[in-house]
């Protein structure tokens, strides 16, 4: 089938960037990827935006593009800013260790999912202790 | 002027190529950026995310947003994005990139606003019912006697009805309302016109109303505001400079529709600036 070049299919990939951010934004723990997550969203509504500004002849969409880059740069600013202070005070980029910043009422969440185990000790070759060569036992066989 | 490829043993256009091209790779490392456990990977397929976002521009004829966003988010945002992911994350992996947070909740709140977008999309520009409607009316109004009219549209008043409600269905179309006068008009007169045999109104009346419902179909979902209300002239680019320049018609447009958001959005950045240098300064902390 040949794809019809249309509004609505750059609306649906704009879409599809949305809600792929929203995912990522609410399932992922790490701050940096939170915040990817939560570009992504944006990108997502640019699209949008350029779409309805080709389509209708009319370059305000585009001008609206350029003010969701200014804010884009601004907010990734300040959240890399606030990302570097949070993780100099836990030494973790994991947002559930700030469940205390929660809303006044709320109940914490508690993780249900185990945690992963340990990552293995990298196997390294054993050596024999140095010393006296300890006693072979004697070969049975013989030529 | 459209240039054609052979892919697979059918013919696209090199837009729908291009199209679906980017597209694809849009949805895919958006994917990856959501599932992948290490941030670096994360913050890499998002540099792709953005790079074909750029390619999806240069589709919709915005050079400039292209240039603007592949310098701002790919060059600077990902690679300051990388840089705290390398100041914070020396040990490796942490415990946090290997689990998520309520996984199957996040996934459906997703798929539900995904469901619901789509959904609204196709009530908006799905008018499949609407033309065959209008293909039955065309039709109806080459014919050359009432008997083969009635012949073509069935019911008379039941396809009148069904023009009726599948007008109702599409939204943001001003000419709607025209089209549905005409369409009771045409309705009330229509058996007087059949007892009397009036051939050419009878036509007439269907060429009519094909021809407008055309209109309504074509301008369903674009959300055009009212006559009432116009746009300002200003972001329209003048016919000679449509499609060939985008640069300069976008300056005009911002510095005459959006002159104070303009300076609002330095403010802003002024202010992002300072605030980001207050939060991580530690300087004044060590002198206390």
């Amino acid at each position: 089938m040949i794809p019809v070049m249309s509004l609505q299919n750059y609306l649906v990939v704009g879409a599809i960037l949305f809600a792929l951010g929203m995912i990522g934004f609410l399932a992922r723990r790490n701050f940096i990827v939170m915040f990817l997550s939560a570009e992504m969203m944006l990108q997502g509504v640019a699209i949008n935006l350029v779409a309805f500004a080709r389509h209708r002849g009319n370059l305000q969409g585009q001008a609206f593009v350029l003010f969701i880059l200014t804010v884009a740069a601004c907010e990734a600013a300040i959240a890399l800013a606030l990302i570097l202070t949070l993780y100099r005070s836990r030494r973790s980029l994991d947002v559930s260790i700030w469940q205390d910043l929660r809303e006044a009422g709320q109940d914490a969440t508690v993780d249900e999912e185990p945690l992963p185990p340990p990552p293995a000790e990298p196997s390294l070759p054993k050596l024999t202790p140095a010393g006296i060569e300890p006693k072979h036992p004697e070969e049975m066989s013989h030529v | 002027m459209v240039a054609f490829i052979w892919i697979g043993g059918e013919i696209i256009s090199v837009e729908s190529f291009l199209f679906c091209a980017f597209s694809a790779l849009v949805i895919v490392s958006g994917v990856m950026l959501i599932s992948q456990h290490n941030p670096v990977h994360a913050a890499l397929s998002f540099a792709v995310v953005v790079l074909s976002t750029c390619g999806l521009f240069l589709l919709q004829a915005a050079p400039f947003l292209m240039a603007a966003t592949a310098i701002i988010y790919a060059g600077a945002i990902v690679v300051t994005f990388l840089f705290v992911i390398m100041l914070a994350q020396q040990a490796g992996l942490s415990d946090a990139d290997l689990r998520s947070r309520e996984p199957f909740l996040a996934t459906l709140a997703g798929f539900l606003v995904l469901g619901g977008l789509v959904y609204l999309i196709k009530q908006s520009f799905n008018t499949r019912e609407l033309d065959a409607l209008l293909n039955q009316a065309q039709a109806a109004a080459e014919k050359d006697s009432p008997a083969e009219m009635t012949r073509v549209l069935g019911s008379e008043d039941e396809f009148f009805l069904k023009v009726q409600r599948a007008l109702e269905k599409i939204s943001g179309s001003p000419e709607k309302v025209g089209l549905l006068n005409e369409l009771l008009n045409t309705r009330a007169s229509w058996n007087e016109w059949k007892g009397v045999n009036e051939r050419e109104k009878m036509r007439n009346a269907l060429a009519l109303i094909a021809e407008q419902g055309a209109q309504v179909r074509d301008a369903a979902g674009t959300l055009r505001p009212h006559e009432s209300q116009p746009l300002s002239e200003f972001s329209i680019p003048s016919a000679e400079l449509a499609g060939r320049e985008n640069l300069a018609p976008l300056g005009r447009s911002l510095f005459t529709d959006f002159l104070i958001p303009v300076e609002l959005a330095g403010t802003l950045l002024l202010v992002a600036t300072i605030g980001a240098i207050a939060i991580t300064g530690r300087r004044g902390e060590a002198r206390r």
